[in-house]
């Protein structure tokens, strides 16, 4: 019996593991021309284990300090954005391990006022982890994930200028 | 060697417009030497030079990573994107 009881722990190990091994391919990081879909990407990151999903939409606003913008024209470096977003998955993974699942699609291209540029999608299995995972990663990802944006006005157009990054020198280090 | 340049956002634009091109640098380079190398080309990048980031075969790289034939090099002003 005893042996039995053994047996089952191991198999609940297993399975555990196979589950933790199994989150990070079932997370979500893309980028896209294409709309962002939300609720599709809700419905790809939401399993039974999650009590709480909680989601970030970026829109386009239609003002700068003031001054109307007409459109919000994004530019991607995709393959690396992609890989500066599993490497915030992996972040908030790190800082909250019940955390369920991730989703990020961030779009490129050409956007009018209110289309979404970025949605975020956290799953937990209570809302605290959630909340705070869905906000660092917005934070993070305008920090490192290599996209840029340029406002168009009814008379010209600017990038919007950035700061630098603190991780630039931090992942570079673990480059070298 | 030969790399393969790449540039994104206001930094394409310092650079005539142009998003990719093959630069030919003696060997051994670093990424700052490939910088150098663009300045002199595109005038107009040195006003990014406090502020700007690269990333090697897409990962960020500080200017003293050795470059390698074939290594892809991007060049960016920082991130604005959310």
């Amino acid at each position: 019996m005893a042996t039995d009881l053994a047996k089952d722990l191991a198999k609940d190990l297993a399975k555990d593991l196979a589950k933790d091994l199994a989150k990070d391919l079932e997370d979500v990081f893309e980028v896209t021309r294409d709309p962002i879909d939300k609720s599709a990407l809700e419905a790809r990151v939401l399993t039974g284990a999650a009590g709480a999903i909680v989601t970030f939409d970026g829109v386009v606003r239609n003002q700068t300090k003031g001054r109307p913008v007409i459109s919000l024209h994004y530019e991607a470096y995709p393959p690396m954005a992609v890989r500066e977003m599993r490497r915030i998955g992996q972040e908030i993974r790190e800082q909250w391990p019940q955390v369920d699942r991730i989703g990020m699609i961030h779009r490129f291209g050409e956007l009018q006022i209110s289309e979404s540029s970025i949605v975020i999608v956290v799953t937990s299995p209570h809302r605290k982890a959630a909340f705070a995972a869905c906000q660092y990663a917005i934070d993070r990802l305008k920090q490192t994930v290599p996209v840029w944006k340029k406002e168009i006005f009814a008379d010209g157009e600017a990038w919007v200028e950035g700061s630098m990054p603190d991780l630039a020198t931090d992942s570079a280090s673990t480059n070298s | 060697m030969r790399v393969n340049v790449l540039f994104f956002g206001a930094c394409r634009e310092a650079a005539s417009g142009t998003g990719e091109l093959a630069l030919e640098l003696a060997d051994p380079a670093t990424v700052e030497t490939a910088w150098r190398d663009l300045l002199g080309r595109y005038p107009d990048l040195t006003r990014f030079e406090g502020a700007v980031l690269f990333a090697l075969n897409e990962e960020y790289a500080r200017r003293e990573a050795p470059l390698a034939a074939g290594d892809t090099l991007a060049v960016f002003p920082p991130v604005s994107g959310g």
